[in-house]
C-alpha cells in the first residue's frame, strides 16, 4: 500500500529526514516511535502534502501511484489521512458544513455520487455512536474553543467519517488523559480493516497497550533504526531512547521495514 | 466638475479634504475632472433590476428612489401602515418619519440608471424614528452602462428609547460611483444598530457620523465590505460620544483580492464631560492578492476621564495551516479559500434580525467571492 525509499526531507535547509524508509502493507498497524526532533512529525507532514517540505532524495508510493506529486486533496481522496498533532481551530465554520464538503469533495473526485444531506447525517449518526461524542460536536465550528481531548477526537471522528485506506495518526495520544485515550484507541480499533492500514506515530509505548501493533519502528535522526514487533516498543519503554541510540551508530544502519 | 458642487459634494477645507481624502484621492480625481450631465429621475427600470430590488420580505413597504428622485411607479407602500408618514418636500428630497413599528423592514432601494453619457444624481433623505421599535433596509443598486455618481445624504434620528435595526447595503457595477453622507443622532437609553454590507461600484464612499447625543445611547455599527477587480470602497466612520454612559461597539472586516482597494477609518471621539462612555472598536482585513491594497486607520480621541475604550485593526492573510487542514481531507484549495473567506465575512451578518435577511446577504456575499464557488456542500 505505502512504500517509502530512502526518503530525504529538508525543512528550511535544514535536512531532517536522512534516508527514511517504511512499507506498509494493508491491514497492518504500524508505531512508529522516537525521541524529540528524530523526524516523526515530518514524516506524517510529507505524507499528508503539506508545503515546505523539500524532498531531496527518495521515493514515495502510496497503491502504486507516486504520492509526492499529488496536491492535498488528491491525496486525501486516494485515501491518505493525516489525524493532526495538532488541530487547527477554524472560527466560522461550521463542523457538519465543514464534513460534508470534505465528505463529498472525496467522492467527486473518485467519481463516486455525492451524499445528500440526508444520507450524510445518518452516516454521522452512527459514526457518532461508535465513538460515544455526543452530536453537540456537529453544531460548534471546526475545533473553535474544544478543549485538547476534544480537538483529538474530532480528528478520529473525521477519520470515522471519512473512512480513509491509510491513516496517519501524529501523536494522537499526546495531551490525552487515560480516559480520552482509551476513547480514541477505540475508535482506531473500531476502525481496524483488512483494507486499511495505520501508521501509528507516538512518544510512549502507553498508547501502544490499547493500539497493538503489528510492527513497531524506532526512529532516530531521520531515519528507522530498529524495527521488531510490540515487544520492541516495551524495551523501549524500559530501557529509553538512549538505548537504541547506543546499539546503532549513525550512517550504519539502514533499517527497513519488517 | 464645476467647483462649487464639489466643495459641496466633499465638504471641509482644503487640508481636511486632503486629509480625509489621502486614500482615495486618485479615484476622486478622477472623478471630479470628469463631465457628469444631471441624471433622467423618472428612467425605466431593466427586469433584473426590478428582481433585485423585490425582497419578498419587504413587500408593501419599498419606496425605490431612481436617480436621486422618489420614483411612484416602481414603489410599493401599500402595507407601511399608519405608523408611517413619507413626504417629499421635492423631488429629491424625502421625509420618512416612523412612529410605530411596522410588519417587517421599511425597504429604501436607491436605483443609479445610466443615461447615454456620464450622469450624477444628489438626493437627500430624512428619517426620523418616534416610539418605535424599527427595522430599515438601505440598498444600493445600479444598471451597467455610461458612468453614474451618485449623491446621498441622510439624517436620521432616533428618539430617546427607540430601536433603529438597519442594514445598508450596495452591490453596484463598475460604471457607478457612490458618495454616502449620513448623520445619525442617538437620544437617550436608544439603540442604533447598523450592519453594513457593500462591494461593486467604481467609487463608493460611505461615510457616517454616529452622534451619541443624550445619556445611555448606544450604537453597534457591524460592516463588511467583499472586493475584487479595481472596486473602490472607502468607509469614514465617526462615532461621538456626546453624553454620558453612550456605548459604541463597531466591529467591522474587509476582504480584498485582485486590484481591489478597500480603506476603513474609524474615529471614536469621547467628548469633555462623557464620563461612563464604553467604545469598542475591531477592524480586520483580509488581503488575498498581492495588488490589492487595504488601508485601515483607527482613530480614538478622549477628552473625558472615566472612559472604557479599546480598539484594534488587523490586515493579514488566509492563514496557510488552516488552508492545509482543509486541504488534507479533501476539499479544493479554491472551496477551502471560499469556506474561510465566507467564515471571516459572515460573523458580521450576527447583527440582523431577520433569518431572511441575513441569508439574502450571505448569499449575495458568497456570490462576490473572489474565485468560483464551487458547490461544496
Amino acid at each position: 500500500m505505502l512504500k517509502i525509499d530512502n526518503l530525504h526531507v529538508r525543512v528550511a535547509g535544514k535536512e531532517i529526514l536522512k534516508g527514511l524508509s517504511l512499507s506498509v502493507n494493508a491491514g497492518e498497524v504500524h508505531a512508529i516511535m522516537g525521541p524529540n526532533g528524530a523526524g516523526k512529525s515530518t514524516l506524517g507532514n510529507i505524507l499528508a502534502g503539506r508545503e515546505g517540505y523539500e524532498v531531496t532524495q527518495g521515493t514515495v508510493e502510496f497503491e502504486g501511484r507516486n504520492l509526492l506529486e499529488l496536491e492535498p486533496e488528491q491525496r486525501a481522496a486516494e485515501g491518505v489521512f493525516l489525524a493532526f498533532q495538532y488541530p487547527v481551530e477554524i472560527p466560522g465554520v461550521n463542523n457538519t458544513y465543514f464534513l460534508k464538503a470534505a465528505l463529498n469533495a472525496q467522492r467527486k473526485y473518485r467519481g463516486e455520487p455525492e451524499l445528500d444531506s440526508m444520507q450524510f447525517l445518518k452516516s454521522v449518526r452512527e459514526k457518532l455512536r461508535v465513538l460515544h461524542i455526543s452530536d453537540e460536536l456537529l453544531h460548534r465550528a471546526v475545533n473553535a474553543g474544544f478543549s485538547g481531548g476534544e480537538k483529538k477526537r474530532n480528528e478520529i471522528f473525521q477519520m470515522a467519517l471519512l473512512e480513509p485506506r491509510l491513516a496517519v495518526l501524529d501523536e494522537t495520544d499526546s495531551g490525552l488523559d487515560i480516559d480520552a485515550m482509551k476513547l480514541v484507541a477505540d475508535g482506531v480499533n473500531a476502525m481496524r480493516d483488512p483494507k486499511r492500514a495505520f501508521v501509528v506515530i507516538t512518544h510512549y509505548q502507553r498508547l501502544l497497550d490499547y493500539i497493538v501493533p503489528d510492527f513497531v519502528h524506532v526512529m532516530v535522526d531521520g531515519r528507522i533504526v530498529e524495527s521488531g514487533d510490540k515487544v520492541l516498543a516495551l524495551k523501549l519503554e524500559e530501557h529509553g531512547y538512549a538505548w537504541v541510540a547506543g546499539r546503532h551508530e549513525p550512517n550504519q544502519i539502514r533499517a527497513g521495514a519488517a | 466638475m464645476e467647483a462649487a458642487v464639489l466643495d459641496e459634494l466633499l465638504g471641509g477645507s482644503a487640508r481636511e479634504r486632503e486629509e480625509s481624502w489621502r486614500y482615495s484621492k486618485n479615484a476622486i480625481r478622477a472623478l471630479t475632472q470628469q463631465t457628469f450631465t444631471l441624471a433622467t429621475p423618472d428612467a425605466a427600470l431593466s427586469a433584473a433590476t426590478l428582481e433585485r430590488i423585490d425582497l419578498p420580505f419587504t413587500r408593501g413597504r419599498r419606496i425605490v428612489i431612481v436617480n436621486g428622485a422618489y420614483s411612484e411607479r416602481y414603489s410599493d407602500t401599500g402595507k407601511l401602515g399608519s405608523g408611517v408618514r413619507v413626504e417629499r418636500t421635492s423631488a429629491q428630497h424625502l421625509n420618512v418619519s416612523i412612529a410605530a413599528a411596522t410588519d417587517g423592514p421599511l425597504h429604501l432601494a436607491y436605483v443609479s440608471v445610466p443615461a447615454d453619457t456620464a450622469s450624477r444624481w444628489q438626493a437627500v433623505g430624512e428619517i426620523q424614528l418616534h416610539g418605535a421599535r424599527a427595522r430599515l433596509i438601505e440598498q444600493h443598486v445600479g444598471e451597467a452602462g455610461a458612468d453614474v455618481f451618485g449623491t446621498l445624504t441622510t439624517k436620521m434620528s432616533l428618539a430617546p428609547q427607540t430601536v433603529l435595526n438597519a442594514v445598508l447595503f450596495s452591490d453596484l457595477p463598475d460604471s457607478v460611483s457612490l458618495l454616502r453622507k449620513s448623520l445619525c443622532t442617538v437620544g437617550a437609553a436608544a439603540n442604533y444598530e447598523v450592519t453594513h454590507a457593500h462591494g461593486g461600484g467604481r467609487l463608493q464612499r460611505i461615510e457616517s457620523q454616529i452622534d451619541l447625543a443624550e445619556t445611555n445611547a448606544h450604537c453597534h455599527c457591524r460592516g463588511v465590505f467583499a472586493l475584487r477587480g479595481r472596486e473602490h470602497v472607502d468607509i469614514h466612520l465617526d462615532v461621538q460620544h456626546n453624553a454620558r454612559d453612550t456605548r459604541s461597539e463597531v466591529f467591522w472586516r474587509g476582504v480584498a483580492d485582485q486590484r481591489a482597494r478597500g480603506v476603513f477609518h474609524g474615529a471614536i471621539t469621547v467628548a469633555v464631560g462623557a464620563d461612563g462612555a464604553d467604545a469598542q472598536l475591531s477592524n480586520k482585513n483580509l488581503l488575498l492578492s498581492p495588488h490589492a491594497e487595504i488601508d485601515t486607520q483607527p482613530v480614538l480621541e478622549i477628552y473625558a476621564d472615566e472612559v472604557k475604550a479599546s480598539h484594534g485593526a488587523t490586515v493579514g492573510q488566509l492563514d496557510e495551516r488552516v488552508m492545509f487542514y482543509l486541504r488534507s481531507r479533501g476539499i479544493t484549495a479554491p472551496a477551502a479559500r471560499n469556506m474561510l473567506i465566507a467564515a471571516f465575512c459572515r460573523e458580521v451578518f450576527d447583527g440582523v434580525a431577520d433569518a431572511g435577511l441575513r441569508e439574502y446577504l450571505d448569499a449575495r456575499l458568497m456570490e462576490r467571492l473572489p474565485a468560483a464557488v464551487e458547490d461544496v456542500a
